[in-house]
């Protein structure tokens, strides 16, 4: 016998219409939220950004890839969530990656391009990207200030003495933090509308709103002490015996 | 010269952390209503229903291979389809790659149709998934959780074809079926738990109560454009193989 709350249908019924009409509400916010969000003012990208890509040397401009939107994942590696030498992909921007290929034909296909980032040499992101499997663009700002500009990694100087992470002033930043960032271009304009960090990158994360209709939730004492790399999973269930 | 408005990065700041405070709210009340959800009462299924798998016949108690938890999205393949139903489609893709991780949370996730398994069958190879996918052809279990309607009934009972969404005629068009077979079944979630051997369902959501299978609107609503699809909603998502 379970030891949760049991109900006739037509009991369940009536909780589970109450519990609707919450989340109607709740989803038309979002809907007032993501009209607030175009409403955002542009800014236009003074500064040439240059990537290292699978196609050569690629300017911001570039990576729009033809389309009018570029939806950058400013992807933490060599530095991260349960990081060494043989994974060195952030085990949580690797769980966010993993939502990327699904989604990619649909976005390609309604005017949007999706990159990711990282500071590290395109060879090793190549490298780990076929461990996972992966499809999406994945390009190297090694070298540029594109990661630190947009407010995804800090210089030595300002994890001594404190920088912006997610719109708040942070004492000592680490070296990388996870984020996204969204562009428009217009008449050859590049502009920034949007950035994103911290729980905000969740909107990424599918698994987590299909959790959040599951009975046990997201059932974790700690966020991310279950994160393990799609490949780990096996491997964890040993270590626990 | 774009016309939308320009604003220094300054002016964009402020701006972007008024909208943060909204943002963080909303994320907080989403964490509330899956709290609310957790609350809600459970309700044990007494029928036996019996499902068309690819390891044979098998009991809903067995579909969850072993998990406490199983969601089963409803989708949209009738007997009549030819084939599966693009928007279903596009939200199966993003199921698919998540498998480990929702398996690690004791969840199992799979597909359940009206259509004969080795259509499914057929349309998953296509399609390239992994998801299990099994067939209630010969099971009440569509029409008892709201996701399969009688076509005849629904010829007799449906509006006007321009009384329903344009994406209703479209996708019948992609399914290769007539608009009553098309909407005679219903896309939706059904959520279950087991517990000692007894099968209790916890939740079902329908309607853009399935947003959350939609991975590509949430950041859509990140975009600078938005969804940017009006009252055509969904009428631009195709199969994956189909974009040009």
């Amino acid at each position: 016998m379970t030891e949760h709350r049991t109900a006739s249908r037509d009991e369940w019924l009536a909780a589970r219409r109450e519990l609707l009409d919450a989340e109607k509400e709740h989803m038309r916010r979002g809907d007032e939220l993501a009209r607030r969000r175009q409403e955002l003012p542009w800014v236009p990208i003074e500064k040439e950004y240059v990537f290292e890509t699978d196609e050569g040397e690629t300017t911001l401009t570039e990576l729009f890839d033809g389309r009018s939107q570029l939806l950058v994942y400013h992807f933490m590696f060599g530095f991260g969530y349960r990081v060494d030498e043989e994974n060195p992909g952030c085990t949580g921007c690797s769980f966010v990656a993993d939502h990327f290929d699904a989604v990619l034909p649909h976005l390609n296909g309604h005017h949007v391009t999706l990159v990711a980032e990282s500071i590290a040499p395109l060879q090793e992101l190549s490298r780990y990207k076929d461990r996972m499997g992966w499809r999406f663009p994945w390009v190297s700002s090694l070298g540029s200030d594109f990661k630190y500009d947009f407010g995804a990694a800090f210089t030595e100087e300002q994890q001594r003495s404190g920088a912006e992470y997610n719109f708040r002033h942070v004492d000592q930043p680490p070296p990388q933090r996870e984020g996204m960032s969204a562009f428009a271009i217009e008449d050859g304009v590049v502009h920034h509308t949007y950035s994103t960090y911290d729980r905000g990158v969740e909107q990424l994360m599918g698994t987590y709103s299909y959790l959040d209709v599951a009975p046990l939730g997201r059932n974790e004492e700690a966020p991310a002490d279950w994160w393990r790399r799609h490949d780990e999973y096996d491997a964890r269930e040993e270590d626990a015996e | 010269m774009t016309e939308h408005r320009i604003a220094t990065r300054r002016e964009w700041q402020s701006e972007r952390d008024a909208l943060l405070a909204e943002e963080k709210e909303h994320t907080r009340r989403s964490d509330e209503l899956a709290q609310k959800r957790r609350e809600l009462p459970w309700v044990r299924v007494e029928k036996e229903y019996r499902f068309d798998a690819d390891n044979g016949t098998r009991t809903l108690a067995e579909l969850f291979d072993g998990r406490s938890q199983l969601l089963i999205y409803h989708f949209m393949f009738g007997p009549g389809y030819e084939a599966g139903c693009p928007t279903c489609s596009s939200m199966v893709d993003g199921i698919d790659g998540l498998l480990p991780h929702l398996h690690a949370r004791d969840l199992t996730a799979l597909l359940v149709s009206r259509a004969p398994l080795e259509k499914l069958q057929a349309y998953k190879r296509r399609m390239g998934w992994s998801i299990p996918w099994v067939s209630s052809a010969n099971s009440d279990f569509n029409f008892d959780f709201g996701a399969s309607f009688d076509v005849e009934q629904m010829r007799k009972q449906m509006p006007p074809e321009d009384q329903l969404p344009p994406i209703a005629s479209h996708n019948a068009k992609a399914t290769g079926t007539g608009l009553a077979e098309y909407i005679s079944e219903m896309f939706g979630a059904s959520v279950f738990t087991l517990q000692d051997g007894s099968v209790y369902q916890t939740y079902a959501t329908t309607g853009r109560g399935v947003e959350f299978l939609m991975g590509y609107y949430p950041i859509l609503d990140r975009m600078p454009k938005g969804r940017d699809e009006g009252e055509a909603f969904q009428t631009w998502i195709r199969r994956h193989d189909e974009y040009a």
